[in-house]
């Protein structure tokens, strides 16, 4: 081989050493989502087509306290947004969601109604809470490693689309981690997945526990 | 034997071709055939228009609206809406705790909404969702095999196909049945 392909061949299988690929880039502000972003949502337009979606996550978004079903009232709507059409893509695994949210029931301009409606409604205190045992350690694994992106008081960002996850119902949160860390949930953000893969099972109840406990955030 | 649809007067119709199946008023007592008195005005215009071009198929509907013309479908959809349900006898007991909670919970385990969700309190429906309180539940539990084998297709989405398919026939039964006992406005 000459020393020009011996070059070539070197340099071109650098960044392959690294990775076995090159992951794909979280969160690409592309397709419905883009559309969505764009979007002046309109939060009338948003309640009635929320409608559709009370059957699970109930009349005031306030989700299930079992966990079964998040509370969504009072999220970031780029998060909503993002989540939405993840789900409706299939880059978040959720099947039982993802029949109620495709493109026959809700338009990409329709998830940027819903989720403004969604975001300006009231946050309850109510939601599912952890046992409690787990606040002290969970609070300094929280403090160590989460403040960073989800913040104080748990309250996300919504420029960075990081999830209020205060107030959160312990058993979604818990199940979320559980998916996140072992690779089930499908759009995780893999900055996320490196900080959370080592965490046991017990760390991930007492922060679930953490957060169930804090309160919904001041706005 | 019912004859052509003559008058366009909606109450005329209502009492010559449609009070066979659903009575005048719309209070069917025939379990097979729904009650329609009260239905949401939104709702049974899509039906009308639905069974019209096939969309929704009926052996019993086709040829009825067949002598239907497209401008009676506003009026009935109207006159219908206005009338009073009346109730229907209560459910069966044995079964109404479970009905009770598939309306209002579903089933978080299989996926299935709360019917309130869409249907609201007491089934009343609201525009494009149909009531479904005071209903019969043999219809009910009709349309629920229906939408399951996809053999009803109306569903603007989907949303009752998947529904109705993830409901068990013990949960199915039992929703239709606690219904049934909701009773009207």
């Amino acid at each position: 081989m000459n020393k020009f392909l011996t070059t070539v061949v070197v340099a071109a299988s650098l960044p392959l050493a690294a990775s076995a690929q090159t992951p794909p880039v979280w969160n690409e502000i592309k397709g419905e989502l883009a559309t969505a972003l764009q979007t002046k949502g309109d939060a009338a337009r948003g309640e009635t087509a929320f409608v559709a979606c009370q059957g699970c996550h109930r009349k005031d978004a306030s989700g299930r306290t079992s966990g079964a079903y998040p509370r969504l009232s009072g999220q970031h709507s780029t998060v909503l947004m993002k989540q939405i059409t993840d789900i409706r893509a299939g880059r978040r695994h959720n099947p039982k969601m993802e029949p109620y949210v495709d493109d026959h029931e809700v338009t990409p301009y329709e998830v940027a109604d819903i989720a403004l409606y969604v975001q300006g409604l009231p946050i309850s205190n109510e939601n599912g809470k952890g046992p409690g045992a787990g606040v002290a350690a969970g609070k300094q694994i929280y403090d160590r490693d989460c403040v960073t992106c989800h913040g104080t008081n748990g309250e996300g960002s919504a420029e960075k689309f990081y999830p209020m996850v205060a107030a959160q119902h312990y058993r979604y949160l818990l199940r979320e981690l559980h998916f996140i860390r072992d690779g089930d949930r499908g759009n995780s953000n893999p900055e996320m997945v490196k900080v959370i893969k080592p965490y046991h099972d017990a760390d991930m109840e007492a922060l679930a526990d953490y957060m169930s406990q804090l309160p919904p955030p001041n706005k | 034997m019912i004859g052509p649809a003559a008058a366009q007067d909606a109450k005329t119709i209502a009492a010559t071709v449609c009070v066979a199946c659903h009575t005048e008023d719309g209070n069917s007592v025939i379990p097979m055939f729904p009650k329609i008195a009260g239905q949401q005005e939104t709702y049974v215009i899509k039906q009308l228009k639905d069974f019209m071009s096939g969309r929704r198929k009926s052996d019993v509907m086709g040829p009825i609206v067949a002598q239907l013309k497209p401008e009676d479908v506003a009026p009935l959809a109207a006159y219908f809406s206005q009338q009073k349900l009346m109730p229907s006898a209560p459910g069966d007991k044995d079964v109404l705790g479970l009905g009770k909670m598939i309306f209002y919970d579903g089933n978080e385990e299989t996926g299935v909404p709360a019917c309130v969700g869409c249907h609201q309190a007491l089934g009343a429906g609201f525009d494009i969702y149909p009531r479904i309180g005071g209903q019969h539940a043999e219809y009910i539990r009709q349309q629920l095999k229906n939408f399951a084998a996809g053999e009803r297709s109306n569903d603007p989405s989907r949303y009752m196909r998947v529904t109705a398919k993830r409901l068990s026939d013990e949960e199915a039964n039992a929703v239709a049945q606690y219904l049934m006992g909701l009773g009207g406005k």
